[in-house]
């Protein structure tokens, strides 16, 4: 049995593969892919994900094809070793996780951009609410900080 | 796909149940964690159009509900550009790929989203097989979008709304996992009066302890096998006297533990005599 680690210690375990054997075939799948925003400018084509260091270039191929249905061209995979140089409190060394990243390229020239997912909206208040007196008393306090106006710019640290 | 069993469940709802109006609602009646009363959920079955790692099934579902795939809200596909089809993106339901790594649009810079309770192990029972392998893949891709959101909002260093839907959807998928593996064990104890999946056998370490040793696939025999060969499963004839020097000092301990327990009661029994509350009723 192929033995990987897990997160909580627990081995996830694999059947033995040997020449003849059935495809191995996974019919509840634990692993999960997160869209990351990418650091570096990427291809048009190209998406980013986080994903289980267990996972390969092949499960992350046929997970988008066959949960998303995402036309999946290329992926490339690579590990982030992450610090374990930081301390806590107790001067203990604490490992930040690693993980793995992938670069999934989309076929039938799809393009894809990553959204704007906290866009500014404008928030209206209900009349007589607690934000909305909040924001009120906000707005007041911001008037009174600002300088006179009647003196062009010019700050108090110069008399008269 | 997710999105679009939600848009369907929005026009599908609109008919039937007139008073629910708000989108919010109608968000919460589709969101997968969200559980309603018995009526509402028998329509909830039989409405919700659930994705699953089969195509065929996907493509009939789509097809069938193409005409109130029409009636949704039209809005630009913000990250499908393709130079094959740049005319009318927006009208079937098919092209829903990496969207639903993404909430939909309208709770995008909200602070709070509503979403209801989790699944518990209860409603989980009742469901089929089917239905809990759809249930599995709902789950994972609502997961996967809360794992965006968590992420990008850390990016961008704000708040992310409505952080409990995690917590929610974890124990949603491990209840469906007790649920399966229940049914699961319970096929086998009919089928082949086996208690385990794995099979083991009861072994004494070289320490004298007795453990459950579960067993190893090997692509060779035991006998072949060097580094087995070295790890040894019996107690050397040393170590013998200390296996019962610890089952006595395990003895002693429990017998120690009850008879405190018992003088205890005594000590409480003298203190609280059963008669005095007969003697208080008269």
């Amino acid at each position: 049995m192929l033995f990987v680690p897990r997160k909580n210690n627990t081995q996830v375990k694999y059947p033995l593969y040997q020449l003849g054997n059935p495809q191995l075939r996974i019919f509840r799948p634990t692993f999960n892919l997160t869209l990351v925003r990418p650091g570096k400018e990427q291809p048009p084509d190209t998406v980013q994900f986080r994903i289980p260091l267990e996972m390969t270039k092949f499960d992350v191929r046929n997970y988008l094809e066959k949960i998303y249905s995402v036309p999946v061209a290329a992926v490339r995979t690579r590990i982030q070793y992450c610090t374990n140089k930081k301390r806590n409190h107790l001067n203990q060394r604490v490992k930040r996780p690693d993980y793995k990243v992938a670069y999934v390229q989309l076929a039938q020239q799809q393009t894809f951009q990553f959204p704007d997912i906290f866009p500014e909206k404008d928030r209206k208040h209900e009349e007589g609410s607690v934000e909305e007196m909040q924001e009120k008393f906000m707005e007041d306090e911001r008037q009174r900080q600002k300088p006179d106006p009647r003196r062009g710019g010019v700050t108090e640290w110069f008399g008269l | 796909m997710f999105c679009c069993s939600y848009i369907l469940l929005s026009d599908r709802w609109r008919c039937t149940l007139p008073f629910i109006v708000s989108s919010d609602i109608v968000k919460m009646a589709a969101a997968v964690t969200s559980r309603l009363t018995a009526a509402v959920c028998r329509q909830f079955q039989r409405v919700v159009t659930v994705s699953s790692h089969t195509q065929s099934q996907y493509a009939a579902q789509a097809s069938s509900k193409f005409h109130s795939c029409q009636r949704r809200r039209m809005y630009d596909s913000w990250w499908f550009r393709s130079a094959l089809n740049d005319r009318a993106l927006h009208t079937s339901c098919v092209r829903k790929g990496l969207e639903d790594f993404f909430d939909l649009p309208e709770n995008w810079g909200e602070q709070t989203v509503k979403s209801g309770a989790p699944w518990t192990a209860k409603q989980l029972r009742v469901k089929s097989n089917e239905d809990l392998h759809k249930l599995w893949y709902v789950f994972l891709k609502e997961k996967n979008m809360l794992l965006t959101l968590e992420q990008e909002a850390k990016r961008q260093r704000l708040p992310m709304p409505s952080p409990e839907r995690l917590k929610k959807v974890e124990r949603s998928i491990m209840r469906l996992d007790t649920v399966v593996k229940e049914r699961e064990d319970s096929l086998r104890l009919l089928q082949t009066g086996q208690e385990r999946g794995r099979p083991g056998e009861w072994r004494r370490n070289v320490f004298g302890k007795t453990f459950w040793y579960r067993f190893r696939e090997h692509p060779i025999p035991w006998y072949l096998n060097s580094r087995y060969k070295r790890r040894r499963f019996f107690e050397p004839s040393h170590v013998a006297p200390y296996t019962r020097l610890s089952l006595e000092k395990y003895l002693r301990s429990k017998i120690r533990k009850e008879t405190r327990e018992n003088r205890n009661q005594k000590r409480l029994a003298a203190m609280f005599p059963k008669k005095t509350a007969l003697a208080s009723d008269h």
